[in-house]
C-alpha cells in the first residue's frame, strides 16, 4: 500500500487547523526553501519532474523558470482552484482538509519565481473550502508566515482568496486571470503567454492546487525521492478521485502509472454487483474513453496520450455494462454546451449544434446520417477553437462514438435505447 | 416520252367532268359543320384560360391570414433584365404584412416588362407571381403602370384554378379598355 | 524583415507583420469577421484560420505575425474547409432573414458566404431566437441580437474609440448576445460607430430603417461641415433623396467613425422649413422676388445705404467654402473698399489675431496623427469631446497601445478624462494664466537655459500664491503637468476656439512653446476649432487684420464687435451677413438685436430664416453643403473637397454664386464661372495653397504648407502683459456674487453644432430641448438630479432648462449649449462683460405646490 504524502494528513482531526499543520511538521519545508537561493529552488522542483496536475502536465519547473527574474517588474502567482471538471474533487479534499499545505505551497513558489502577491481562484461552489481557505490564510498571517519580511528574511507575501462566479472556463488560466482582473471570463489570445504578460499585463504563474500542494515535499525529501515515485517521465503521487458503478467511489493518493485496473479493482472495490465495466473517462469528462481492453493502461501523462486520451485531472469516472452511452454522451455534452463561453465561433456554435443532434439521436428522433453529421461537426470544431474546451468537448465525443458506435447506430435506427431497452 | 409529256387519261378527264375534287373538298368543309369547333370565339363569347405555368399580369399575393407577403426586399427589382420593377421599403408595425417591413410603393412598367419570370423566381416569400391576365392592351401609356394596390387585387382566374381550358366569357369595354370577363362555371376543352 | 512563403510565394514584410496583411500584400484574400484594422485583436471568428507548414493547428491569421521563414498555406484544402465550416457554423444560427435585413447586399456575413462559404448546409434545427421584436437602443440605433455573429466589434469600438462603452455581452455560450445591459435608450454618443463596424444587420440605423437597398442608393465623398475635426463622409441618396451618411474605412481621417452630427445630421438639407427664394422687405414683411429683382434690389439698396459716409461690413461664416470666403472678402475689400469683415461673431477679433499668431497657422498644417505622435498631449480650450468627437476617438484610439500622457484642462468634465493621466479643472476664461503658469514652472526649473526667454518678464506676475485664485487650480497640479512636459521629447500642445470667447490671454501659450523649444524639445501647436472651415476663413482673409495667406497688417478695419458697436451708434449703412445668425451668436443678444435695428440696409444670406435673417432687409437662399461645390480647410490645414451631389432647392445657389453675382451687380468685371477659377485665383493669392491641386484632391486632402510669410511671433507677446496690476478684473467680475453664485459657459452640445443642426430631426430626437449642465456636488446641493427642470437667472434674462449632471465638472459653473432657439444663451451675456454670472432655481422651490404636471 502506497504511504499517502499529500493526503496523509487528511483524516487527522482538525486537520484544516494551523496547530495541526505544524504539528505535523508543516511550514518546515517554507523555512527551509526562504534559506535556499530561488534558482536553486527552481532547478529542485525541474529536477523532480514535476507536471502539472491541472490536466496539461506541463513541466512546473520550466513554468516557474520562465518568469523575468527582473527584481522591478511585479510578479503574480496564482492558484488554479476553479475545480469545475465533472468528476473531479481532488483539489477540494486538499482545500477544505489541508489548506495550509497549499498555502505553504504557494508561499515556497512566490518566493521562486519572486511574486510579493497571490491570488487563489477558488471556484464559487466551494463555500466551506473558501471559508477554510480564508481562515487558514488568517493564521498563516498571525504566525508570521505571511504578510511583510516572513520570518526575519526580506520576502514578502500576500494572499487573496478570489471566488469565481461559476463558470468551468475560469478554469482555463488565461481565462482565470481575465476574470480575476474583473472582466468577463474569456480566455486571452497565447502568445503572450502569461508567464510574460498575465495578471494586470505582469509575469504571472498559474498552478493546480495539486501541484502547489507537492511542492513543499519536493523540498523537504528532496528531488530525487520525488522523482523516484511513479514513472521517470511523470513521476510524483496523484490524488485520483474514482466515481461511478465503483463500491468504493473515492479519492486515491497513489503513484503516477498505476494501472487503471488496479485502481478500479483493488482500490475502489471493482464494479458494483459484479456487472461488467462497459467504459471508464480517465480524467475528467473531457478524456476520451476507455474500454475494458485498455485497463491495463498506467495511469500517467505520456501513456494515456498514446491511447489517444488523457490524464486531465485524474477524475475516474467508471460505468458499467448498464450504462447507455449515448445519453452518458449526452450529459457530458450538455455541460460543455452550457459551459462554452461562447468567444470563438466552433465551441459557440459546433456545441450548439452538436448538442441538438445529441437531444435528437438520445430521444429518438435521430435522423439517418446524424452519426455522420456529429462526426463531421466534431471535426469542425477539433483544433479550430480558441481554447481547449472546445477540443476536450469533440474528443470525448469522438471516443464514445468510436468505441460504440453501434449503440449510437442503434439509438438512430431503432428509436430507442440499446442497454435499457425504454424506447422514449 | 419527248413532247407527251401532257397526257391525259380518262379517269383524270371523268374526274374534270363531274367535279370530283370540287365534291371532295365540299364533303369535308360539309364534314366539319358536324364536328366539333376547334376555333375560339374570342373574344365575345369564349376565353382561353391559360394553365399555371403562364406568365402573366404580375399579382401580388396574401398568406391565408390577409397579410401582404411582400417584404419590400427589393430582389425582385434588382433582378429584372429591364428594370421595369420599383420597390420602396417601409417600416409597418401595424401588421398589415408578414413581417414589419412592407412595400411602401411597387411598381411596374409593363410596356417595359418581358414576362420573362425572373422576379418570381428571385421572390423569397412568393409574394410575386405572374398571373394568367393577358388582356394588357390599352389606349393610354399611363394604363401600363401598375401599382402595388392593383396588383394586390385578386386577379379574376383564381390561382387555385387549374387552367387549360375555355370558358364563357363577355366582352366589355370602358375608357380603360377592353375587358373580356371570363364566366368559371362554363367550361370546356379545347381538345 | 522577414521572409515568407505564402501560398509558394515570396515575400518579406517587416517583422510583426500579421500574416493576414502579409497574404493581403501577397494578393490572397482571406476573410476575416471579428478581424477590425484598429480594434484590438480578438481571433475569436476563427474564420481567417490559416495552414502553416509544420504547425498541427491552424492558425488565425488576423493576430499571428510572420516569422522569418515561415511557409503559409491560404488555399490549401484544410483551410478551405475549415474556412467554409465556420461560416457553415456562423449561419446556423443566423436568421436568414435577408430579405427584411437593412444589411443585405452589403452585409459581410453575406459576401464571405457567397465567396468561401459552403453551398449547402445540413442545419435543420430550430435556430435561436432572442427576441421578436427588435430593440430600439437609441433614437438612431435598432438592434437585432438574433443576427449577432459575436464578433464584438461594435463593444470593441464603443469601449475603445468612442468612450462610451454602453455595449457588452450579456449571458455566455451559445446565448452570447451583444447588447447593452439596459433595454433602453443608451446614455451614449448616438455616433453611430456600432453600426457602421457591424458586419451583419445587428446593429442597424433607425432614420435609414427600411429605406432602401444599398445597391439602390447613389453616393458622393465629401467632407463633413459640423466641426474642425474635417471627417470624410459618404452621403447617400435614392433618386435625390438622402438617406443616410456613413463613413468608409479606407477615407479620411476618421476611417470608419463619424459622431451624431455627422452621421445623423443631414436632415436638414430636406427641411420644408428651409426658404428657396430671395426675399425682399416691402411694407414690413419679406416678400418673395426673383433673382434679378432681388439683385437689383440690393445694388439701389447699397447705394442708398453708403450716403452720408456710413460704413459698410461683412460677416460670414467658418462653415462658408474657402472659395466663397475668398470671393467674400474680395468683394468687400475689392468692390465696396472696407476692411470691415469678419468671419463669425462669437469672438473678440484682436484674440482671434493672437491666436493665428502663437498657433503659428502661417507656418503650415499638421496631420493630427503627427500631432498625436507625442509623448505628451495637452489639450486646453476645448471642450473637445463635445465640440470635435472625432478628434476625442482619434486621441482616445491612437493612446490605448502608445505611451502617451494626455493631459487636459477644461472647466467641463469631458469624456476623455477617462483616457487621460491627468484632467486640470479650472476657472473659464484662466486658459493664458495655466499656460503662464506652466511656463514660469518650466522656466524656474530652467533658468539658465532659458536666458534668451523672449516675455520671460511676464511670467513675472504668476506665482505660486496667485495661481488658485486666478484659476481655481493649485500650483501642485500646474508642477505636475511641467512634469510631465519637460520629460518627454515631444509635446503636442492642442489650443481649442474657446480661448477666443473669453479674455484668456492666450499669448502666454507662445511663452510655453518657446521656452520648450529652447529646451530643445519637439512641440508642435495644433489648433482645435468648432468650425468645420474656421482655418480657411482666416487664411482667405477674412479678418480686418488679416489679408489672404495670412499677411498680418493693423488697419483701421471693423471687426464683428467693432461693426455691430458701430452699427448701434447709427454708423453703419450696410451689412452683408452670409450664413451666420450674430442675433443668436454675439455674446449680448439684447444689444447686437437694437443694433441691427440701426443698419439700413441689412442682407443675410443663408439657408434658413434665422433670426438674423428675420430681420433684414433682403434675405438670398444659399446652398447646404451637398449642393454646391469647393474646398474647406480643416482644423490640420487639411483642405478637402466638398463635393455638389444634388442640386440646391429651389432658386436657392450655391454661395459662391450669390456673391459673384452681387459683385458683378455692382462691378461687371467681378465675374467667376466656376469653383475651379475661384481656386486657382486663392493659389496665387495665398501662397501655402500653391501646391494644391483641386481636381487632385481625395479622400485624404492635402496640407497646406507654411508660406514663409506674415506671422509676428514675438511681436504678439511684446504688445501685451499677462497680468499687469491695472489689469480688468471687473470683466470677469472677479468678486463672488452670492446673489449670482455660478458662472455661466458655453459652446456646443456634442449632438448639436450651430444652430443648423437643430433643423435636422433626428439630431432633435436625440437632444429635443436646451440643458443646464452642472458638477455633480452642486446639483446635490440644490437637490437637483439629472431630468428636473431648472430655471437659470442671470441679471439680464432667465430660461427654464433640463438639468444634466456632469460629476467631473469644476463646482460653480454651469454650461448651457449655444445651440438652441427656444434659449437664446447669448441673452445672458453682456457685452464686454466676459462670462456672465447666473443662479440657478429648482423648479420645485419655486411652485410651493411642488411640481406641477410636466
Amino acid at each position: 500500500m502506497f504511504e499517502p504524502i499529500i493526503l496523509k494528513n487528511i483524516n487527522v482531526p482538525d486537520s484544516f487547523k494551523i496547530e495541526t499543520y505544524l504539528n505535523n511538521g508543516g511550514y518546515q519545508a517554507f523555512k527551509k526553501a526562504l534559506k535556499l537561493n530561488t534558482d536553486t529552488i527552481i532547478q529542485m522542483v525541474k529536477d523532480s519532474g514535476l507536471r502539472g496536475r491541472g490536466g496539461a502536465g506541463f513541466s512546473t519547473g520550466l513554468k516557474w523558470s520562465f518568469i523575468p527574474k527582473d527584481p522591478t517588474i511585479p510578479k503574480y502567482l496564482c492558484c488554479n482552484a476553479d475545480e469545475g471538471e465533472p468528476g473531479t474533487y481532488k483539489d477540494r479534499a486538499i482545500i477544505e482538509k489541508d489548506p495550509h499545505q497549499l498555502i505553504e505551497g504557494m508561499a515556497i513558489a512566490c518566493y521562486a519565481i519572486g511574486a510579493a502577491n497571490a491570488y487563489i481562484y477558488i471556484r464559487g461552489e466551494f463555500a466551506l473550502g473558501a471559508d477554510r481557505l480564508e481562515d487558514a490564510i488568517r493564521e498563516a498571517y498571525s504566525k508570521g508566515y505571511l504578510g511583510k519580511n516572513i520570518l526575519g528574511s526580506n520576502f514578502s507575501l500576500n494572499i487573496y482568496v478570489h471566488r469565481g462566479a461559476g463558470a468551468y472556463i475560469c478554469g482555463e488560466e488565461t481565462a482565470l486571470l481575465e476574470s480575476l482582473e474583473g472582466r468577463r471570463a474569456l480566455p486571452r489570445i497565447k502568445p503572450p503567454f502569461p508567464a510574460q504578460v498575465g495578471l494586470f499585463g505582469k509575469p504571472t504563474v498559474i498552478n493546480n492546487v495539486e501541484t502547489l500542494a507537492c511542492v513543499p515535499h519536493i523540498i523537504n525529501r528532496g528531488a530525487s525521492w520525488f522523482a523516484s515515485i511513479g514513472p521517470a517521465k511523470s513521476p510524483g503521487p496523484k490524488l485520483f478521485g474514482v466515481s461511478g458503478h465503483v463500491n468504493k467511489p473515492g479519492l486515491y493518493e497513489l503513484p503516477m502509472g498505476t494501472p487503471l485496473r488496479e485502481i478500479i479493482y483493488t482500490y475502489a472495490g471493482g464494479i458494483k454487483g459484479d456487472r461488467r465495466l462497459k467504459a471508464v473517462i480517465p480524467g475528467g469528462v473531457s478524456a476520451p474513453m476507455l474500454i475494458e481492453k485498455d485497463l491495463d493502461t498506467p495511469m500517467d501523462f505520456d501513456s494515456l496520450a498514446a491511447k489517444g486520451t488523457m490524464l486531465g485531472s485524474g477524475a475516474v469516472v467508471v460505468m458499467d455494462e448498464r450504462t447507455c452511452i449515448v445519453k452518458a454522451a449526452l450529459i457530458i455534452h450538455e455541460f460543455f454546451h452550457h459551459e462554452s463561453c461562447g468567444k470563438c465561433t466552433p465551441c459557440r456554435e459546433g456545441l450548439d449544434w452538436i448538442v441538438k443532434v445529441m437531444r435528437r439521436v438520445e430521444h429518438g428522433e435521430g435522423k439517418e446520417g446524424d452519426i455522420d453529421l456529429l462526426l463531421k461537426l466534431c471535426g469542425d470544431v477539433f483544433g479550430r477553437t480558441f481554447c481547449p474546451l472546445g477540443d476536450g468537448a469533440v474528443m470525448a465525443l469522438r471516443g464514445a462514438i468510436n468505441n460504440f458506435k453501434e449503440e449510437f447506430e442503434y439509438h438512430v435506427k431503432n428509436k430507442r435505447c440499446m442497454v435499457n431497452g425504454a424506447g422514449r | 416520252m419527248n413532247g407527251n409529256h401532257y397526257n391525259l387519261n380518262l379517269k383524270d378527264i371523268l374526274k374534270k367532268v363531274f367535279f370530283v375534287d370540287l365534291i371532295q373538298g365540299l364533303f369535308i368543309t360539309f364534314n366539319y359543320t358536324f364536328s366539333k369547333t376547334i376555333t375560339l370565339r374570342y373574344p365575345d363569347e369564349e376565353k382561353w384560360i391559360p394553365y399555371r405555368r403562364f406568365r402573366g399580369l404580375h399579382t401580388l399575393n396574401r398568406n391565408k391570414e390577409g397579410k401582404e407577403l411582400c417584404v419590400g426586399c427589393e430582389l425582385c427589382q434588382k433582378s429584372c433584365p429591364t428594370q421595369c420593377i420599383t420597390v420602396v421599403p417601409m417600416q409597418d408595425k401595424t401588421g398589415k404584412g408578414i413581417a414589419d417591413r412592407i412595400a411602401y410603393r411597387w411598381e411596374i412598367n409593363l410596356l417595359r416588362c418581358m414576362f420573362c419570370g425572373l422576379c418570381e423566381d428571385a421572390c423569397p416569400t412568393e409574394a410575386l407571381k405572374l398571373g394568367r391576365e393577358y388582356e394588357l392592351a390599352n389606349t393610354s401609356m399611363q394604363r401600363s403602370l401598375w401599382t402595388k394596390e392593383e396588383l394586390l387585387a385578386a386577379q379574376e382566374i383564381p390561382v387555385e384554378f387549374d387552367g387549360g381550358v375555355i370558358v364563357r366569357a363577355r366582352l366589355e369595354r370602358d375608357d380603360k379598355g377592353l375587358k373580356v370577363i371570363p364566366d368559371m362555371s362554363v367550361q370546356k376543352r379545347w381538345w | 524583415m522577414a521572409t515568407v512563403k505564402i501560398n509558394g510565394k515570396e515575400i518579406t514584410v517587416e517583422d510583426g507583420t500579421l500574416i493576414l496583411e502579409a497574404a493581403k500584400g501577397a494578393g490572397f484574400d482571406i476573410p476575416t469577421m471579428c478581424y477590425h484594422a484598429r480594434l484590438s485583436k480578438l481571433a475569436s471568428c476563427r474564420v481567417c484560420l490559416v495552414e502553416i507548414v509544420g504547425q498541427k493547428k491552424l492558425q488565425p491569421s488576423c493576430v499571428t505575425p510572420v516569422m522569418h521563414g515561415m511557409e503559409v498555406l491560404t488555399e490549401s484544402p484544410v483551410v478551405k474547409s475549415a474556412r467554409s465550416s465556420m461560416i457553415e457554423l456562423l449561419l446556423a444560427n443566423h436568421p436568414l432573414d435577408c430579405p427584411v435585413c437593412d444589411k443585405g447586399g452589403e452585409c459581410e456575413l453575406q459576401d464571405v458566404t457567397f465567396k468561401f462559404g459552403p453551398r449547402n448546409s445540413p442545419f435543420g434545427e430550430r435556430k435561436r431566437r432572442f427576441h421578436e421584436e427588435d430593440y430600439i437602443l437609441s433614437p438612431v440605433i435598432i438592434q437585432n441580437i438574433n443576427r449577432c455573429i459575436q464578433c464584438k466589434r461594435c463593444v470593441r469600438i464603443c469601449d475603445e474609440v468612442v468612450g462610451a462603452s454602453v455595449l457588452g455581452s450579456i449571458e455566455r455560450g451559445a446565448k452570447t448576445g451583444e447588447t447593452s445591459f439596459v433595454k433602453e435608450y443608451l446614455d451614449c454618443d448616438h455616433c453611430g460607430n456600432c453600426i457602421e463596424v457591424c458586419p451583419v444587420g445587428s446593429l442597424m440605423s433607425r432614420p435609414y430603417r427600411y429605406q432602401s437597398r444599398p445597391w439602390d442608393l447613389k453616393g458622393v465623398d465629401t467632407v463633413c461641415t459640423y466641426c474642425g475635426t474635417g471627417c470624410q463622409l459618404t452621403v447617400q441618396a435614392r433618386n435625390g433623396e438622402i438617406l443616410r451618411v456613413i463613413s468608409k474605412p479606407d477615407k479620411g481621417i476618421n476611417n470608419e467613425t463619424l459622431c451624431a452630427r455627422g452621421r445623423f445630421g443631414y436632415s436638414f438639407i430636406n427641411s420644408h422649413e428651409r426658404f428657396v427664394t430671395p426675399m425682399i422687405r416691402k411694407g414690413g414683411t419679406l416678400e418673395p422676388v426673383p433673382w434679378n429683382e432681388a439683385l437689383k434690389a440690393i445694388k439701389d439698396g447699397l447705394t442708398e445705404a453708403m450716403k452720408d459716409g456710413r460704413k459698410t461690413g461683412g460677416i460670414a461664416s467658418g462653415r462658408l467654402s474657402n472659395e466663397e470666403l475668398y470671393l467674400f472678402q474680395k468683394l468687400m475689400r475689392g468692390v465696396f473698399k472696407t476692411n470691415n469683415i469678419d468671419s463669425g461673431s462669437r469672438w473678440n477679433t484682436g484674440a482671434v489675431k493672437s491666436f493665428a499668431n502663437v498657433m503659428e497657422l502661417n507656418k503650415g498644417g499638421i496631420s493630427v496623427y503627427d500631432a498625436l505622435n507625442a509623448d505628451t498631449l495637452f489639450i486646453i480650450g476645448s471642450s473637445i469631446s463635445d465640440e470635435n468627437p472625432i478628434t476625442d476617438y482619434l486621441i482616445r484610439r491612437l493612446s490605448r497601445n502608445k505611451k502617451m500622457n494626455i493631459i487636459i484642462a477644461s472647466p467641463r468634465g469631458l469624456k476623455l478624462d477617462s483616457s487621460a493621466t491627468l484632467s486640470l479643472r479650472h476657472r473659464p476664461a484662466a486658459e493664458g494664466d495655466i499656460l503662464g503658469g506652466i511656463a514660469k514652472v518650466i522656466y524656474d526649473k530652467n533658468m539658465d537655459k532659458l536666458k534668451d526667454l523672449t516675455g520671460k518678464e511676464h511670467l513675472k506676475n504668476i506665482s505660486r500664491e496667485n495661481i488658485p485664485d486666478l484659476t481655481w487650480t493649485d500650483w501642485s497640479s500646474i508642477e505636475s503637468v511641467s512634469g510631465f512636459m519637460l520629460s518627454a521629447n515631444s509635446i503636442t500642445i492642442a489650443v481649442g476656439n474657446d480661448v477666443l470667447r473669453g479674455p484668456s490671454r492666450i499669448e502666454s501659450m507662445h511663452i510655453l512653446a518657446e521656452a520648450l523649444r529652447l529646451l530643445g524639445k519637439d512641440v508642435k501647436l495644433f489648433p482645435v476649432f468648432d468650425r468645420a472651415n474656421q482655418r480657411g476663413a482666416w487664411e482667405m482673409g477674412v479678418h480686418p487684420d488679416i489679408l489672404p495667406g495670412y499677411s498680418f497688417r493693423d488697419g483701421d478695419g471693423l471687426g464683428s464687435e467693432g461693426i455691430i458697436d458701430a452699427a448701434s451708434r447709427g454708423e453703419v449703412g450696410a451689412l452683408y451677413v452670409v450664413g451666420e445668425d450674430i442675433v443668436s451668436d454675439f455674446p449680448d443678444g439684447g444689444f447686437v438685436r437694437e443694433a441691427l435695428r440701426q443698419v439700413k440696409f441689412l442682407i443675410v444670406q443663408d439657408i434658413f430664416l434665422t433670426e438674423t435673417a428675420k430681420m433684414a432687409h433682403v434675405v438670398l437662399p444659399g446652398a447646404s453643403f451637398v449642393e454646391k461645390d469647393g474646398t474647406f480647410t480643416n482644423q490640420e490645414g487639411r483642405v478637402q473637397r466638398l463635393r455638389k451631389f444634388i442640386e440646391p432647392q429651389g432658386d436657392a445657389k450655391a454661395d459662391w454664386e450669390i456673391i459673384a453675382s452681387i459683385g458683378e451687380a455692382v462691378e461687371p468685371s467681378f465675374h467667376y464661372g466656376s469653383v475651379s477659377d475661384i481656386f486657382k485665383e486663392i493659389k496665387g493669392a495665398v501662397p501655402m495653397y500653391r501646391g494644391i491641386d483641386f481636381e487632385g484632391l481625395d479622400g485624404n486632402g492635402a496640407i497646406v504648407k507654411g508660406s514663409g510669410i506674415g506671422g509676428q511671433g514675438a511681436g504678439v507677446v511684446a504688445g501685451f502683459s499677462l497680468r499687469p496690476k491695472s489689469e480688468v478684473r471687473s470683466q470677469e467680475q472677479e468678486t463672488p456674487d452670492p446673489e449670482y453664485p455660478f458662472i455661466l459657459i458655453t459652446g456646443n452640445h456634442l449632438y448639436h453644432s450651430g444652430r443648423l443642426s437643430l433643423k435636422a430631426d433626428t439630431l432633435r430626437d436625440i437632444l429635443p430641448e436646451a440643458v443646464v449642465e452642472m458638477n455633480e456636488e452642486d446639483a446635490k446641493a440644490m437637490g437637483v438630479s439629472k431630468g428636473d427642470k431648472v430655471k437659470v437667472k442671470g441679471d439680464r434674462y432667465e430660461a427654464t432648462l433640463t438639468a444634466h449632471i456632469n460629476k467631473r465638472s469644476v463646482r460653480g459653473v454651469v454650461f448651457i449649449p449655444e445651440n438652441f432657439t427656444d434659449v437664446p444663451v447669448n441673452m445672458f451675456f453682456t457685452k464686454g462683460k466676459g462670462f456672465p454670472r447666473v443662479k440657478v432655481l429648482p423648479l420645485s422651490s419655486l411652485s410651493p405646490q411642488g411640481r406641477g404636471p410636466g
